[in-house]
């Protein structure tokens, strides 16, 4: 808890340089004179509770951040990134949903209680292991060893995962995630295909289950320059959407060692196991069920409006339709309807994907209640 | 140093609001009367963003007979922090979190008409009161006539209020509750 005015000068400070404002600028947004700031920011002259409201408005953070102690795992990756540089956005969308969910957690007992997180798991050190780790998760998820993985976005929760899906745009991060004292938060990039955002989750989840605190992923499964743990993660990420013994038997099944076959049977794969094709082609390539040509050819093979009628193919978009965790917006409505919480900070944590037409209704004031309105 | 505890009623922007609309301002500075009514910073700054739509709220900041206060020492600030991570969004309820925060810190009377606030100030121990139990003091003052106030609840059940009766019913109801018989505590 920060209470004295050289430390609260000192957040505002730092958060104004991480939102990228200068002095001049958030100045004038809380419309007082830039030496004023520059006094607050140094600690000779404390902030009214107005003016840090206005701050924290100006600089989109929440008035509590600058006085509660900040979750462990987003300082130390604020002390590795420069100090003084503004934050790339998705640090910004991955701690407002940290400290959404901490905040829900700490006050919604049935939250608590169904977002836990498994015991931690050994680090993979080979491509064997991470296959084995790709096994036991599909346990942990309650799914068998060679089914296709549908609906990850909710199965992932049984890890404790709480996956958060936020429209970055092109050119940022795929993925990040981050753990909690209970559980963990995911957020991916909705700008993803829906093939790359359940491969960036399914790579999430793997930093989760070996306790990897903070990670923010730019190009999952890219090639260029990716350490080796990131290399595992994504080996892992693979196994686990796609099975090499369901695989192989799909792969034949669909006609993919036929002459001629190759092309309908990576749309079919692909379908069934929901993945996109350079994850496909990756896959068969490395469990050598195809060639390096055939890999090339499976990658830009496109799925046609034509194939999805003609193979029969369910084109579901599973993880766009859910920006928030089901069971994160369950425990927010029972914030509001047990009035712990106003109708806006309702809103504010179902972060603007509500309106307020669609929050229920309040319960009727009851006998005593009504004798406090009238007292 | 702990101060000593001061009488004081802290009230809210829409308390406020609905008295200086239905022109009871003087009322409000009687009933409270010998306590001092205490307007936050915070509250006085949306009362000036509302006044260039609404010109009745300018009457409260012209009102020489509140104190004026603004929320600034370390425990003023922190429960400030600690009410806003439940109520505030954007700029939205940052006024009821500084009334809240100031009747914690100085021990008085929040006068507040929202649930979520009301619900947070008996979780901290915090008095509160909402407009309708003021204008129900009025009455019992005898500063108010139940008809005159039975307009204004009307008004309030559009707004923060879902009470047990129609727009029209507040007579009878609080008749047949006793709640403004003078005998009652």
């Amino acid at each position: 808890m920060v209470l004295n005015s050289t430390e609260l000068g000192l957040r505002v400070s730092q958060a104004r340089q991480r939102a990228g404002l200068t002095q001049a600028e958030l100045s004038q947004a809380i419309g007082v004179n830039r030496s004023v700031l520059a006094k607050m920011e140094n600690g000779s002259r404390r902030l009214t509770a107005l003016e840090l409201a206005q701050v924290a408005e100006a600089l989109g953070e929440r008035i509590e951040w600058f006085v509660e102690d900040t979750p462990p795992a987003i300082v130390s990756h604020r002390n590795v990134t420069d100090p003084g540089e503004p934050s790339p956005r998705i640090d910004a969308e991955v701690e407002r949903r940290v400290r959404a969910v901490e905040f829900v957690a700490r006050n919604d007992t049935e939250f608590r209680d169904k977002v836990r997180r498994p015991p931690e798991f050994p680090l993979p050190g080979s491509r064997e292991e991470a296959d084995k780790l790709a096994r036991e998760a599909r346990e942990l998820l309650g799914v068998g060893q060679s089914e296709p993985l549908h609906d990850l976005g909710t199965k992932v929760i049984r890890a404790g995962l709480l996956p958060f899906i936020v429209n970055l745009g092109r050119d940022a991060a795929d993925a990040a995630s981050v753990l909690l004292d209970a559980g963990a938060v995911a957020v991916v990039n909705g700008g993803l295909r829906v093939g790359r955002r359940r491969l960036s989750l399914a790579h999430e989840l793997g930093h989760v289950l070996v306790a990897d605190d903070y990670t923010v992923d730019w190009r999952i499964d890219g090639s260029t320059n990716r350490g080796f743990h990131e290399q595992l993660m994504d080996q892992f990420a693979r196994s686990l959407l796609l099975p090499d013994i369901s695989l192989e038997e799909n792969w034949d099944v669909c006609g993919g060692n036929t002459e001629n076959g190759l092309r309908t049977a990576a749309v079919r794969v692909a379908s069934h196991f929901r993945v996109d094709m350079s994850t496909l082609a990756r896959r068969l390539r490395e469990l050598e069920l195809i060639s390096g040509a055939q890999a090339a050819q499976v990658r830009t093979t496109r799925t046609t409006k034509a194939d999805i009628v003609e193979h029969d193919l369910v084109s579901s978009d599973e993880l766009p339709k859910k920006p928030l965790p089901r069971v994160y917006e369950a425990a927010v409505l029972r914030l509001f309807t047990s009035e712990k919480i106003s109708e806006e900070r309702a809103l504010d944590l179902l972060m603007g994907t509500w309106e307020t037409a669609e929050l229920p209704e309040l319960p009727k004031l009851n006998e005593s209640a009504i004798w406090q309105f009238v007292s | 140093m702990s101060e000593p505890p001061v009488d004081e009623l802290v009230l809210d922007t829409g308390p406020l609001s609905h008295l200086a609309e239905a022109g009871w301002l003087g009322v409000l500075r009687t009933v409270a009367a010998p306590r001092a009514v205490v307007i936050t910073d915070a509250v006085e700054h949306e009362l000036r963003q509302g006044s260039h739509s609404r010109p009745h709220l300018q009457q409260v900041l012209n009102a020489e007979w509140t104190k004026k206060h603004s929320l600034v020492s370390g425990t003023e600030i922190a429960s400030f922090a600690h009410f806003s991570e439940f109520l505030v969004s954007g700029s939205r309820n940052v006024g009821e979190c500084s009334v809240l925060a100031y009747a914690q810190a100085h021990k008085a009377t929040a006068v507040i008409d929202d649930r979520a606030a009301r619900h947070l100030a008996q979780d901290a121990g915090i008095a509160c009161q909402g407009t309708l139990g003021l204008l129900c003091e009025a009455i019992r003052a005898g500063l108010l006539t139940t008809a005159m106030v039975g307009s204004l609840a009307d008004h309030l059940i559009e707004t923060k209020y879902h009470l047990p009766f129609l727009p029209g019913g507040f007579e009878a109801w609080a008749n047949e509750h006793g709640i403004i018989s003078p005998n009652e505590n």
